[in-house]
């Protein structure tokens, strides 16, 4: 009871304390300690050196030099592509040189040719048009003279991509008129008749000529708020039934659901 | 009385808690730098800077006015106030020794000031309002040289005393509109004054300060400004500050090496201010009016007593004051052990309860309500809070760590509520007022209700004691009548009657027995059962006894009165085993500690001792 009436405030707790001191943890040593220092005696132990190496002195006589510190750059070589010897004809024999001395060729040079060139075929003539009375001539292949495009093996067929766009229009109408009439079998949404819609249509029309007579018979000086606003609102109204007779005239099938 | 000091041992005062704040330049630091010297009643306290050990000076009969001490550190004169018509000491002390040296006796009502010469050959004492007299006297043989009015007939009293650095002959004495330099002519046995011409300026000087080198003197006045005289010419150099006074006037002056000035202000105020133009370099709000400043050897630290009693140390370079000790400034009324614990205690005051932790006397929490007196105050067993009884008619109840009021209860009484006491359960709360009623009031959490008012009393109820079971109060009071009363049907058990008034009552542990205690000076033993006088003690010979309690195991009790004596008795046999001697001012409460191990009594002037408690078999 006590407890709940007072708040935990206590004269007692005015009294100094000591304070307490941690103690901390006790520093970590590995326990591979041991182990470690016995490896490192073993292997590392060898390699110590006691200071740096020891090495003879330079003699006077070799004398330090200049530039002898510096690296040394490998030899200039004058620069070639690799494949040059590919590309260059052997060199044209010096002046001084000597061709060498007894060589004859025994072919008939005189009767081979009179061969070939009684076996050669003699060669097709390109076929050529001339522009110009000057009888300038120029090759027909690309002209545009020759009826290539007309000669094509599929001139005249419908294209492939346009046939699948079809095909897939074709499936999506077909999915969506099964949804419909599903939905209709099930008697959610009914379809708007011929006749129905005609009349909605005649009523509309209708109701916009009302308006338009309105409309006309409006004064011409619009010079008051009360004037201002029935116009804006004819016209608003207006507006609005055109916009719903376009829509109904545009489709021919309307669907009507039923809550 | 006098003879029974001399055979009962004496009890060991282990710690003083006081300092009179109101005496101007009333704390010095001796020249050994390791002592502080300030008043605390009627006696001189010498208190050791490194182990905090405390000797008391005892001599005067009345309340200490000024302190001054010399030199060399040999001597500490002190003077005191009296009542009008009889001569009031000047006392030197030596100061190795502990023990007076001299006792000059000249001065009428009052010592304003005094003054060593430099060289410990001289002591020039200024008498007060009454007296206006400067007596210069030889300290060898404790004898009056010369005596002279201290001021010229058209002039006001003087205030304030002042002898130079360097020569034995010359010192200085200011006052209402008057500034007069004096030489002594020792063959002659004369002091020759000459008056310092101030010109226009008409000011009232409080306090004095010579620079080592004697060329030039100020002067603390009441108006907050400081005139600074040539001494050689006896002309006023210079005067300041010109724009921003010290507000309630220059209390105590010290002037550094530097040059520079040390002012304490009467709004609590510390400034340094430049020597030369007067200019405030550095300030610092101490709490109370600044009363004395004291360097501590050359001036790097320095010790400052307020008007509130409490003494700061401020070292002089970063100029943050340290508050070294608090202490009450007027008579502390009650005092109070929390249950079963001796390190902590309350005391109650004009305007504030304190609570001390015992071992250290440090302060640990200090609740103030101003301008109203605290009566009486006390713990709840529980410790979850305190309950005091305050002299606007209210009783407030405290959350005993961060001293917030928890509840009020308004009007407890028409008169001032005079004493208080709570049951043992926590409950409810039993109060006596200055009207003679005593009422019980239960304690909710935050709301009260009276249970019972108890008229029977006729005058004011001055001690209230409640037995363990809670069934059954005792209430002292000045009608001459102890009352013990039935807390469960409240209706009056029994009644003891006396020709005096009653200040305090205590149960026996053994709650068959209680003792009374009044302005008799009479220790009455009275059986609880019937309201049957068992015993009378003489309990002392001069003055009434206001405080007694009763040690725990119910073998030693101990009271405390006007007579400044705190005695310890031994219940059975009546006699005086202790005597504590210490309290300058008359002993206002007496409690020993739950744990037995230290006695704390309170008196008028403000202080609270703590005494060891003896450890007999």
């Amino acid at each position: 009871m006590s407890d709940t009436i007072y708040p935990a405030e206590s004269i007692y707790n005015l009294i100094p304390r000591e304070e307490e001191k941690t103690m901390k943890a006790p520093r970590y040593m590995s326990k591979f300690r041991e182990q470690v220092k016995l490896e490192k005696q073993s292997n590392k132990a060898p390699n110590k050196s006691m200071g740096p190496a020891k090495v003879d002195v330079p003699l006077p006589q070799k004398y330090l030099l200049k530039h002898s510190k510096e690296p040394k750059l490998p030899e200039k070589k004058p620069f070639k592509y690799e494949d040059d010897e590919l590309h260059y004809k052997p060199p044209v024999p010096a002046r001084t040189d000597k061709p060498l001395m007894g060589l004859h060729t025994n072919k008939n040079f005189i009767k081979t040719n009179a061969v070939e060139n009684i076996m050669a075929v003699p060669k097709k003539p390109q076929p050529a048009y001339t522009d110009t009375k000057k009888g300038d001539k120029q090759p027909l292949e690309n002209s545009g003279l020759v009826p290539k495009y007309i000669k094509k093996k599929d001139y005249g067929q419908t294209p492939e991509y346009l046939l699948q766009r079809r095909e897939e229009v074709r499936k999506a109408q077909e999915e969506y008129d099964s949804y419909v009439k599903e939905r209709m079998k099930e008697g959610a949404m009914k379809q708007l008749s011929g006749e129905e819609r005609f009349k909605i249509l005649q009523a509309l029309k209708k109701n916009w000529d009302d308006l338009h007579h309105q409309y006309q018979g409006l004064s011409v000086v619009i010079d008051t708020a009360p004037k201002k606003y029935r116009k804006e609102r004819l016209e608003q109204e207006m507006k609005q039934l055109e916009r719903d007779i376009d829509m109904i005239e545009r489709h021919k099938t309307i669907y009507i659901s039923n809550n | 009385m006098a003879e029974d000091t001399q055979e009962v041992p004496q009890l060991g005062l282990e710690a003083v808690i006081g300092f009179n704040g109101h005496v101007f330049s009333g704390l010095k630091v001796h020249p050994d730098k390791e002592h502080l010297i300030y008043p605390l009643g009627c006696t001189v306290i010498i208190k050791s800077l490194r182990s905090g050990k405390q000797t008391l000076l005892h001599g005067h009969t009345n309340n200490v006015s000024c302190i001054s001490v010399s030199k060399s550190g040999r001597y500490i004169a002190s003077g005191q106030v009296t009542f009008m018509g009889f001569k009031a000491d000047v006392i030197i002390w030596d100061y190795e020794k502990k023990e007076i040296y001299a006792r000059l006796l000249l001065h009428k009502a009052k010592v304003e000031d005094l003054s060593f010469s430099p060289n410990d050959k001289y002591l020039v004492s200024l008498g007060g309002q009454d007296d206006a007299s400067i007596v210069v006297w030889n300290i060898e043989s404790k004898e009056a040289i010369c005596g002279s009015p201290a001021s010229a007939q058209s002039a006001g009293h003087c205030l304030a005393l002042e002898y130079t650095n360097l020569s034995d002959e010359i010192f200085v004495s200011a006052g209402n509109g008057t500034l007069r330099v004096w030489e002594l002519d020792l063959l002659n046995r004369k002091i020759r004054p000459t008056e310092c011409q101030t010109g226009q300026l008409k000011r009232i000087v409080k306090c004095l300060e010579i620079p080592n080198d004697d060329n030039y003197f100020y002067c603390g006045t009441t108006s907050g400004d400081i005139l600074k005289v040539n001494l050689k010419t006896r002309l006023l150099s210079s005067c300041g500050p010109v724009k921003q006074k010290f507000s309630k006037g220059v209390n105590t002056l010290k002037v550094l090496k530097t040059g520079d000035i040390l002012v304490g202000s009467g709004d609590g105020m510390l400034t340094l201010c430049s020597g030369a133009n007067f200019k405030t370099i550095k300030s610092v709000q101490l709490e109370g009016g600044v009363t004395s400043v004291t360097l501590r050897g050359d001036g790097h630290q320095f010790y400052v007593g307020t008007e509130a009693a409490q003494m700061y140390s401020l070292s002089y370079t970063d100029f943050k004051p340290e508050l070294t000790a608090t202490n009450h400034n007027s008579a502390v009324k009650d005092v109070a052990f929390p249950f079963g614990t001796s390190e902590l205690f309350a005391t109650c005051s004009h305007n504030d309860i304190r609570v001390w932790h015992s071992e250290s006397s440090k302060e640990l929490l200090r609740i103030t309500v101003p301008n109203i007196t605290c009566h009486a105050l006390g713990f709840m067993r529980d410790g979850r809070s305190i309950f005091s009884a305050w002299n606007d008619g209210k009783i407030r109840v405290f959350t005993p760590e961060s001293g917030k009021l928890k509840l009020i209860i308004h009007n407890a009484h028409s008169m001032a509520v005079t004493t208080i006491a709570a049951t043992n359960d926590c409950k409810r709360i039993v109060s006596g007022g200055g009207e003679g009623q005593v009422r019980v009031w239960e304690i909710f959490q935050d709301s009260y209700r009276l249970i019972e008012t108890m008229k029977e009393h006729k005058a004011t109820v001055n001690c209230i004691k409640i037995k363990s079971n809670d069934k059954e109060c005792v209430t002292a009071s000045s009608d001459g009548a102890c009352i013990i009363w039935d807390l469960v049907r409240f209706v009056r058990n029994q009644m003891v009657l006396s020709n005096t008034l009653f200040s305090v009552v205590c149960y026996h542990p053994e709650e068959y027995q209680i003792i009374t205690s009044g302005t008799d000076r009479k220790i009455g033993y009275w059986e609880v059962y019937d309201g049957s006088a068992i015993r009378e003690l003489e309990g002392s010979l001069s003055g009434s006894i206001n405080g007694m309690h009763i040690s725990e195991d119910g073998k030693y009790f101990v009271t405390g009165g006007d007579d400044k004596l705190l005695k310890l008795w031994l219940y059975s046999d009546g006699e005086v085993t202790h005597v504590g001697i210490g309290h300058s001012g008359s002993i206002t409460n007496v409690r020993i500690c739950p744990n037995s191990r230290y006695i704390v009594s309170t008196s008028a002037d403000g202080a609270i001792l703590r005494w060891r408690y003896p450890q007999t078999a």
